[in-house]
């Protein structure tokens, strides 16, 4: 009956013996390195450990770091991991259960379980993967040594790696080959692989003493490189097979991408802001030895393509150079001591403040780390010290005065419906069943008027009973928020609050996916108590859909539409503007990045009050020639104030405008009323 | 050393501004009160001298809608000590006036440096500064960008028109009136504000009754009336620029 045999062939206890230690000594060495690295992050960072709904979050693991389904996102890359990923895991697996067999099971029960067919199974399983692993080694080779795109880190210590991976599985495999040669078990052909290649090897009694040679070597061999691989593991980049999980399961599965996390703040509810490792939270150093350096948020980055120098990888391995440099002799008791890491690799200010916050590096991340996060929590601490540009100065000077990013009397900020029939209810004065939230930029910018002129007559046709907040509405601190200016938020939140609760309404509907994502996600559950905020196309969309909303007119353009970040990506609203552009009977072409990967047009995150810096490309432009090149496209749809004004100018400063026109969804539906 | 900062609100131009019944003032219904903007540079400068060599900045201003917001900014820039000036303002006030309510509170505070904004852009009797000097018997220097202190002299730079910077000496106490700060005004975080607006105190003085004399007397206030002056030319890019070539080239510029 086939049966496995420990250590067939290797006559010597001492050997098995030898063999048992220093593996296990090595897996001993391992976890002690990997802790003392793993210390670096509570010792610098502030230690909160969340582990609240742990079935969620084990589930988060298995689906994130097991299934990999964000890798596989990716189809080359995702494959090449899972292939390499998924046959070590097996080896992993059949180790074990060769070593519970024989050292557990059988002083137990006084039999083995791998034999019979039993056996034959996990041979062949084992052997199968060989080819498995060599497909996943082919392709990270060929991707990394010839075709080395931007993205990944072409250092050398991947290449050792990958190649003491090789080395191990091609040890594994020659040892079972010779070994087939030697035993000549009648089930060699179980074992495919092993078994073809014992076909080259010499036969006969007259080669045995040498095979038996290299198969003694081989035994030795194979082993060692295992242990050596164990020893170096925490300083290679296969320390993510632990970080990753880890990092998984502490990142918070309950809030939103929308929603940032307060400033920590020290017993006495002074803020701490980020200045030193010390301020960072433990799970953002996590972050640091989780990431892959995979690069996936780099390629996404629209500020990195534009060729600012932002890269979120490089945030994100910034703070991590910091901790390894920094972390064993850091001395947070002294905080005048410890480095800033504003102006550190990486994490320079006009990187910081280049970000759009646009969430494409977070959503793109296999292994769920928050760029976004600590890019802001950089920026807050640069605000505290108020060193920030002088355009977003003024731009925050003005919010902070006069609620608007503008610059104007909060008292023109319904200037637009002032000569508007029938008048518009003023919310705070009469009960209304939608409060139109109408945002900085449809309110103040004269390009836009029109539009949201458009909006409200749409709205009265519908029959939608809204009214508006007149002057009493604040800019809704969206991008302030993510400028890092965490008291002017909470000052325009409570502003925005009060004027709330002065009026009666059942639900807010917005055309600005950034107030939208704010007041959903961020603002106060007694501000908004639970009521539900609509963004303009959900609002549309359930109008059609109850027939409230008639659309006569089928205006038979053929469009494309784009994605605002604050609303796709952020809040996962694909489908409502899409049905509602079909509903006017036009034709959607989409652009190749769209949905979850649509990309940003640049004026997220506060960047719309900034210099621009230096730019090989502006996003918008970028998003105006992605759209040209579609066949027969004519309009291009936007649901997002900003982003008609961001990619009217696009089309101008491209020269596409005889071939593009830029539409908001409200025009389309106006049209076809 | 020791800084003493008067500082003053005027309208808001952001808001409408609106003349009142009698023709000949702003209707204070409507006006918004904001720092004076060189008021706030002369704040940044204290500071700047505050952090460079240490010393106390004395922020003073009138009291009008709004002033503790002014005075907080200013505490959470740096400001130590800050004292609101309180008086029956709403019926009139001028340089003169306030210069006059201002030298006994300056005096007593005995400063080694006193910066005022050079102008106000409601100012009729020009600068306070000016006039605060002759009342404290000081030096003053107007136009003030730049002041660096040496024992009891400063060296000041100082603008003048077309581009022309002057550096002089001026003996202390002086006063000065701030055109720029030598860096701009800075961010305060309105975290910051908030902070200091617990912990830090605003002082009240009594400007006692208001003189009101020597200044000019308005006699009517209107806005300035709009003409149609202007000539909208449209047309193709290149056609419009040769316009305006034509047009330049005419009034002989070209
Ligand atoms: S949020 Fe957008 S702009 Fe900012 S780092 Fe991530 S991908 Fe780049
Ligand atoms: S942060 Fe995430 S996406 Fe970016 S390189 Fe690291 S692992 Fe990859």
């Amino acid at each position: 009956m086939p049966i496995r045999i420990d250590f067939w062939g290797i006559p010597w206890e001492w050997a098995h013996l030898l063999i048992y230690v220093t593996v296990i000594g090595a897996g001993v060495v391992m976890l002690v390195r990997f802790y003392l690295q793993a210390r670096l992050w509570w010792k610098a960072g502030q230690v909160k450990l969340c582990w609240d709904r742990p079935l969620l979050r084990l589930w988060r693991v298995i689906q994130y770091a097991g299934i990999q389904t964000r890798v596989l996102e990716q189809k080359y890359p995702g494959v090449m991991h899972i292939a390499i990923a998924g046959s070590f895991f097996i080896f992993f697996l059949g180790t074990a259960f060769a070593v519970l067999n024989t050292r557990i099971y059988e002083p137990i029960f006084k039999d083995v379980f791998l034999k019979g067919g039993i056996y034959l199974f996990y041979e062949v399983v084992l052997d199968l993967f060989v080819p498995v692993f060599l497909l996943g080694f082919a392709l990270a080779g060929y991707r990394r040594w010839v075709v080395k795109p931007k993205r990944l880190t072409l250092e050398p210590k991947f290449t050792w790696m990958l190649l003491l991976l090789l080395a191990i599985v091609v040890t594994g495999t020659l040892v079972e080959a010779y070994r087939l040669a030697l035993q000549k078990p009648e089930w060699a052909p179980w074992s495919p692989v092993g078994y073809l290649i014992s076909l080259l090897l010499p036969s006969g009694s007259a080669a045995e003493a040498g095979l038996y040679q290299v198969y003694y070597f081989l035994y030795g061999f194979h082993p060692l490189l295992v242990v050596v691989a164990f020893i170096l593991l925490p300083s290679t980049p296969l320390l993510h097979i632990f970080t990753t999980p880890i990092n998984i399961f502490f990142s918070d599965p309950a809030r939103p991408v929308g929603q940032l996390a307060a400033i920590p703040a020290d017993k006495e509810g002074i803020p701490i802001y980020s200045r030193t490792l010390c301020n960072l939270t433990w799970s953002q150093l996590l972050n640091g030895d989780a990431c892959t350096e995979c690069g996936r948020c780099q390629e996404a980055c629209p500020a990195y393509a534009a060729g600012q120098p932002l890269n979120p990888k490089q945030v994100i391995l910034g703070v991590r150079n910091v901790l390894h440099r920094d972390g064993p002799a850091l001395d947070c008791s002294q905080p005048d001591k410890v480095h800033e890491l504003v102006g550190e690799t990486g994490l320079t200010e006009e990187v910081l403040w280049s970000c759009t916050s646009c969430g494409a590096c977070v959503a793109e991340c296999p292994v769920l780390i928050e760029h976004i996060g600590t890019i802001v929590d950089l920026r807050r601490y640069l605000v505290s010290e108020g060193r920030l540009d002088a355009m977003a100065q003024d731009a925050l000077n003005n919010l902070g005065r006069y609620g608007n990013s503008f610059g104007q009397s909060e008292r023109a900020r319904a200037k637009w419906a002032q000569a508007f029939e029938p008048k518009i209810k003023d919310a705070r004065k009469e009960p209304v069943e939608y409060l139109w939230f109408v945002g900085d930029y449809a309110s103040y910018n004269p390009a836009l008027t029109d539009i949201t002129a458009k909006t409200a007559e749409v709205f009265q046709q519908a029959g939608v009973d809204f009214g508006i907040l007149y002057e009493g509405e604040r800019n809704a601190g969206n991008d302030v928020r993510r400028v890092g200016e965490e008291g002017l938020f909470e000052m325009l939140v409570e502003k925005n609050s009060m004027a709330f609760a002065k009026s009666e309404f059942k639900a807010i509907v917005t055309t600005d996916p950034h107030s939208y994502n704010t007041l959903k996600n961020e603002y106060p559950a007694d501000a908004v108590g639970g009521r539900p905020v609509l963004h303009y196309a959900e609002l549309l969309d359930q109008l059609i859909a109850s027939g409230k909303l008639r659309l006569t007119k089928k205006l038979g353009y053929k469009v494309t539409y784009h994605d605002p970040c604050y609303l796709g990506r952020y809040n996962n609203v694909y489908d409502a503007p899409r049905r509602v552009i079909q509903a006017t009977g036009c034709e959607i072409v989409e652009m190749p990045r769209c949905r979850k990967h649509a990309l940003c047009c640049g004026a997220g995150g506060g960047r719309i009050w900034m210099e621009e810096g230096e730019m090989k490309e502006r996003p918008s432009e970028s998003r105006i020639k992605e759209a040209v090149a579609l066949e027969g496209v004519q309009v291009f749809v936007v649901a997002c104030p900003k982003d008609t004004t961001m990619y009217r100018d696009a089309v101008k400063t491209t020269g596409h405008e005889d071939r593009l026109v830029v539409k908001d969804l409200i025009e389309l539906v106006y049209e076809a009323l | 050393m020791k800084i003493v900062v008067p500082v003053q609100l005027v309208p808001d131009l952001v808001e409408e501004l609106v003349v009142d019944k009698s023709g000949k003032a702003l209707d204070l219904d409507t006006v918004r009160w904001i720092i004076s903007e060189p008021d706030d540079h002369a704040i940044e400068q204290a500071i700047l001298m505050k952090e460079k060599s240490g010393g106390e900045v004395i922020i003073l201003a009138p009291d009008f809608e709004g002033v503790d917001d002014v005075l907080f900014a200013a505490a959470a820039k740096g400001a130590d000590r800050l004292v609101k000036i309180t008086g029956d303002f709403e019926s009139g006030l001028n340089a003169h006036a306030l210069a006059r309510a201002l030298q006994p509170l300056v005096k007593d505070m005995n400063p080694d440096l006193v910066l005022t904004g050079v102008q106000t852009h409601n100012g009729l009797d020009g600068p306070i500064g000016a006039l605060l000097a002759e009342y404290l018997q000081m030096p003053y220097i107007g136009y003030v960008s730049g002041v660096s202190v040496q024992g009891n002299k400063a060296l000041i730079s100082k603008d003048y028109p077309g581009g022309l910077k002057a550096e002089m000496e001026v003996s202390l106490p002086a006063v000065l009136g701030v055109s720029s700060a030598e860096s701009a005004p800075r961010y305060v975080p309105i975290s910051k504000i908030r902070m200091v607006m617990k912990t830090s105190k605003v002082e009240e003085q009594d400007a006692g009754d208001l003189d009101l004399s020597g200044a000019a007397v308005v006699t009517r206030m209107s806005p300035p009336e709009s003409a149609e002056r202007a000539t909208m030319i449209t047309g193709k890019v290149d056609d419009v620029a040769a316009k305006i070539v034509a047009i330049i080239q005419e009034q002989g510029l070209l």
